[in-house]
């Protein structure tokens, strides 16, 4: 499955069900458009974002990784984006140690109600990865 | 494997921006999909008929929606393929329009986006397993924690309702705040009086069980199944004797204590009953300042007690008590007055708090009745009230408003008139709140018959000179500075959670916000529930409320509770965590990153020790899946293996 | 004498535990092997040098009953972070200390003697003397020390029962990571090039994983399993770097750069880099620093509610 090649690149976010995707959802109900890059994986909290699934998608295909959970103190689950927020931060500092531009994994924290907010992440992040280009080669995709 | 996909138009929502037609064609192609079709309105009636026609006709065994978001529809969708006899959760959604349709511009890049969002779904759906809920029994009994008017409401209620309550009360007394005050708003109703016939109807309720001058030491199990171990203190004077007649009180010679239900207007005895309507009405020994216990002479009360009931050798005892459900009504606190020094609190004897201030006017409290100020017992001219004292500001961390001083600033207003015709009082104020009925009537008539003078602006000093005390504010409505000398300064202090409200919620697992208050599980929609089931929320610890606010919230968590009781079994969410036996190693990283306590050990019959998953009480985050670095424990419907199958799906391929 | 001094500790403990674990002498004049004593005879055989490079801690969480062990300074901070993680009863090991100011890398003697084969192994002073079919070879001890050993401050252990000897100080600099911060000075390109060439040379043995004191999931490993299927048994560069990924962020807050890992990859592969990149993120996010202090948490598996060193980050 390849994404339109030459206008799109590989976003794939993930984003907690109770904050996150209900922002996306705000957006969307209120048409703020939007670059047509992110592929949305829904998963519970932010807490269930093991970093290794970050690292799953970068080095499998995808060229930035976007992570969304509700503000800390807000989870839904209370501690969930606590431990979100130190993991995903160690996991940040190590990638450009392994040669991975650290601007393809952005982690940040949108509410429910935060469309336009979400709108503007969405927006710069793809903008952001564009700017960076593909993190692949095509021919490195194949064995 | 037989996947269904059922891409809907959602009329020109989504048929508007995204090629439909060419989006069930390309689902076609799509590994494990037998069928896929589009549908005008797939939510409808008729669509969830085709739906399940389509699941009996084509013999589908998984379905896919690729419609709105599953923020809205899943449920409905989940029911409907239960209907035709799969179960609910061999079913997802593509939101293909919020997340799509309505914030893509180009309809090319839209229908590639709408055909790999439901390819993940359909990887998604191809790795769900069938998830069962399963059902618990309950135990129809319920802890109400605190017994002030939300506590109480709450506890006749679920009495009423034929439970049983157990009411823990950490003072001496019911009655809470609402019983110090002297007269309420708007109705300038006395506040004892509407208050007493609770108190009495819960002391004298046969479904309620009152604890009175205990706490709550430890709370076990899950809802449905609570442990609570309650700390009965130890009150020195055997209750089940004591009359109430007080005796002791009288001859008590240590008459220094601190007098708690008086905010410290006025020294106790060191025995106390702490006000002549209390429930229970018993005497309690400030150990603290008890001379028996300091000192180890003394002895009076022992002596003058016509019963015998005092007991210097009583110790706390714990009490368990097995319940289903907890509502907590713990209410709040008042900023010290040493917090603001700048208004002479805590500083000068004649600044004091609105608490204080009440129980002056109060004809049961130290003054019995009468308004003298602290320093000389002079009756006071000119009083002066300053608003928000604390609240409202960013810089000592109270950034909120304290939701009632506004309307007891007027009712105090109104009182002082009463007591004292030639008096004159002010009112320091930055906003009037008074939002509820007949509110904003009543401060109105503080001002326009009784008097008051408000003065729209802050006070910024406040000092002696000679027996008055110089307050130095603002008026922003002439534009002016404005100096007053006063008798008496009444500060209508912040409303706090309670000291110990931050231990209480983690022994309850509820989650407190940055200012001690509880958190609801939805500010809007839910504000008596919490994220923890089975513990509920009533009154001020969920923030500062007024009266009719608490006895409503009281009433709505006894409601929550006899719902979650009018059936005898419980069924938990099956979207829970679940631990592979067989490859957990034991390092309990899960169990101590667990937010809930849901997973304990387990030990297995050849002595390895694992986890396991507690199903009542697991909430479904997924922090131990991602913990654990065997990927034993899983999220159920969020496995490793489903995610990693959408990752792959947008990666790999 | 050390030795002296260590036998008679493990002669004392060996009735109070069901095995002492210590060296002996390995296969080879080079190598120092693990030895499991449970009869006081054995004990004779116990030998202590700068061949003892092993970290005998590993065997502890999968040993039932009371077991002796013996502990350098930097496989002590195994001890602390098993009692973190409560991997261990302590109550149930018997911690056997030795002070230990370095041991050496046998990759660094074999590359000092050009790979021959090693006839006898003495230690003269501060030097290794090696004596190759070729001659002899004397090497200062400090140029085939491994990186742990020249910033080492734990020449006395941190935790022990019984010390066999007089507790040392370490006179050593403190790590400052200098190594880390100097690959960090090369190009995103240069660094990702860097990986990749050394990944491809892995065989996904998993000795790495295998010798590390805090790898206890051993065949459990989600790195070679289908339930979760994080990564397939393909023998390619990504395969490769994301079982590397697993295991630096399953260490992440937990490794105790002991460099196990490194001295027992048959490629020769760093891996010891990564953990020390996390280690050295987490020390300055947290403050954290793995194996020094029993009461210590983790930093990943708890957290403040105000991080003072977590920005939020702007796109």
């Amino acid at each position: 499955m390849s994404y339109v090649a030459g206008k799109e690149l590989r976003i794939v976010g993930f984003l907690c069900n109770w904050c996150s995707y209900g922002g996306a959802d705000t957006a969307g109900v209120g048409r703020f458009k939007q670059p047509t890059d992110l592929r949305i994986i829904r998963v519970p909290c932010s807490g269930r974002v093991n970093p290794l699934f970050v690292v799953k998608a970068l080095l499998n295909g995808a060229d930035g990784v976007l992570v969304s959970g509700c503000h800390p103190r807000d989870c839904h689950y209370s501690d969930g984006n606590f431990y979100a927020r130190r993991r995903l931060e160690m996991l940040k500092r190590l990638l450009p140690f392994l040669g991975i531009d650290e601007r393809r994994f952005h982690y940040t924290w949108v509410s429910a109600s935060e469309g336009a907010r979400w709108k503007n992440v969405v927006t710069d992040f793809t903008k952001a990865i564009h700017n960076l280009g593909p993190l692949h080669h095509k021919e490195e995709k194949t064995e | 494997m037989r996947v269904g996909v059922f891409i809907c138009h959602c009329g020109n929502n989504i048929a508007g921006t995204v090629d439909v037609a060419k989006v069930a064609e390309a689902a076609r192609m799509m590994p494990g999909v037998a069928f896929a079709t589009t549908y005008m309105y797939t939510c409808s009636e008729p669509g969830q008929e085709e739906i399940k026609e389509t699941i009996k006709r084509e013999k589908l065994d998984r379905v896919v929606v690729a419609a709105c978001s599953p923020r809205m529809h899943e449920v409905t969708f989940r029911r409907t393929v239960e209907k035709a006899g799969l179960n609910r959760y061999f079913f997802e959604m593509a939101n293909i329009r919020e997340h799509c349709s309505w914030v893509g511009e180009d309809k090319a890049l839209n229908t590639n986006k709408a055909i790999e969002t439901i390819k993940l779904a359909v990887e998604k759906v191809k790795q769900n397993k069938p998830l069962f809920p399963a059902k618990f029994k309950i135990n129809k009994r319920v802890l109400v924690i605190g017994g002030g008017v939300a506590g109480m409401q709450a506890a006749l209620d679920c009495a009423d309702g034929g439970l049983d309550v157990v009411l823990v009360e950490k003072s001496s007394s019911v009655g809470g705040m609402m019983a110090r005050l002297d007269k309420t708003f708007p109705t300038v109703d006395c506040s004892i009086c509407i208050l007493g016939p609770k108190m009495v109807d819960v002391s004298q309720h046969e479904k309620i069980n009152l604890h009175a001058y205990s706490e709550i030491e430890e709370i076990k199990g899950y809802v449905g199944n609570y442990q609570i171990k309650i700390r009965k203190k130890a009150t020195y004077v055997d209750w089940s004797k004591c009359t109430g007649c007080g005796a002791c009180i009288e001859k008590c010679p240590s008459r220094n204590a601190y007098d708690y239900f008086n905010f410290g207007v006025a020294p106790a005895r060191a025995i106390n009953i702490p006000f002549p309507q209390a429930i229970p009405k018993k005497a309690t020994i400030d150990a603290q300042f008890c001379r028996q216990f300091i000192k180890g002479k003394c002895g009076v009360c022992a002596k003058f007690c016509p019963v015998g009931a005092i007991n210097y050798e009583m110790k706390d005892e714990i009490v368990t008590e097995d319940v289903g459900a907890i509502i907590v009504a713990s209410g709040y606190g008042l900023i010290d007055l040493d917090k603001l020094p700048e208004y002479g609190g805590g500083r000068y004897p004649d600044v004091i708090s609105g608490i204080q201030y009440e129980r002056i006017l109060n004809a049961s409290g130290p003054t019995s009745g009468h308004i003298e100020r602290p320093s000389d017992h002079a009756e006071p001219k000119t009083i002066v009230f300053v608003s928000c004292a604390g609240s409202r500001d960013k810089s000592i961390g109270i950034p909120y408003c304290s939701n009632f001083c506004c309307m007891y600033i007027a009712k105090q207003a109104i009182l002082t008139k009463d007591h004292i015709p030639d008096s004159q009082s002010y009112v320091f104020y930055i906003d009037i709140r008074s939002p509820g009925k007949g509110y904003d009537e009543f401060t109105r008539r503080a001002q326009e018959e009784y008097g008051a003078k408000y003065i729209r602006g802050r006070v910024s000093r406040i000092y002696p000179k000679g027996k008055k005390m110089v307050v130095k504010g603002a008026d922003t409505l002439l534009g002016t500075q404005v100096e007053i000398e006063a008798d008496l300064i009444v500060l209508a202090t912040a409303v706090t959670a309670t000291n110990d409200a931050r231990t209480l919620a983690e022994k309850l697992h509820i989650s407190y916000d940055q200012n001690g208050f509880y958190v609801e599980s939805h500010p809007k929609l839910r504000p008596v529930e919490t994220n923890t089931s089975g513990v509920f929320l009533a009154g001020a610890c969920q923030g500062p409320k007024d009266i009719p606010a608490s006895v409503s919230q009281g009433s709505a968590a006894a409601a929550k509770v006899l719902s979650i009781f009018s059936k005898d079994t419980l069924e938990s969410d099956p979207q829970i965590a679940r631990v592979n036996t067989n490859v957990c190693v034991g390092c309990r990283k899960c169990i101590g990153t667990c937010p809930f306590g849901a997973i304990e050990e387990q030990q297995l019959r050849d002595g390895r020790i694992v986890a396991n998953v507690i199903e009542t009480v697991c909430a479904g985050c997924g922090i131990c899946s991602s913990t654990c670095p065997c990927g034993a424990i899983q999220l159920q419907h969020f496995t490793d293996n489903q995610l990693l199958a959408e990752v792959n799906a947008l990666c790999l391929t | 004498m050390t030795i002296e001094k260590l036998k008679e500790a493990a002669r004392k403990i060996l009735p109070e535990v069901d095995v002492v674990i210590g060296y002996r002498q390995g296969f080879d004049p080079l190598h120092a092997t693990p030895y499991f004593m449970t009869k006081p005879e054995q004990v004779d055989q116990l030998i202590w040098n700068s061949l003892c490079v092993q970290n005998l801690c590993s065997y502890l969480p999968f040993l039932k009953g009371k077991v002796g062990v013996i502990v350098k300074g930097c496989d002590s901070r195994t001890i602390v972070q098993y009692m973190q993680e409560k991997l261990i009863v302590r109550e149930n090991v018997k911690v056997i200390g030795v002070p230990c100011l370095r041991v050496i890398s046998v990759k660094k003697v074999l590359a000092a003697i050009n790979q021959q084969s090693v006839k006898e192994v003495t230690f003269e002073g501060e030097n290794i003397v090696v004596k190759t079919p070729e001659g002899q070879k004397t090497i200062p001890l400090a140029d085939v020390a491994p990186r742990k050993c020249v910033t080492c401050q734990l020449a006395t252990p941190l935790q022990y029962d019984v010390l066999a000897g007089e507790g040392i100080q370490s006179n050593k600099p403190q790590d400052t990571f200098e190594e880390t911060k100097e690959f960090e000075k090369l190009s995103l390109e240069e660094r990702r090039a860097y990986w990749e060439k050394e990944f491809d040379r892995c065989i996904r043995c998993y000795a790495c994983r295998n010798a590390c004191p805090m790898c206890i999931c051993q065949d459990k490993c989600i790195a070679e399993s289908r339930d979760p299927h994080w990564t397939s048994q393909r023998a390619n560069v990504t395969e490769k770097f994301m079982f590397h990924m697993i295991h630096g962020l399953h260490l992440a807050g937990r490794c105790i750069s002991c460099e196990e890992c490194e001295r027992v990859c048959p490629m020769d592969i760093p891996v010891a880099k990564i953990k020390k990149k996390i280690s050295m993120d987490l020390k300055e996010l947290f403050g954290y620093e793995a194996g020094m202090n029993p009461d210590d948490t983790p930093p990943m598996y708890v957290f403040k509610v105000e991080e003072a060193t977590i920005e939020e980050h702007e796109l």
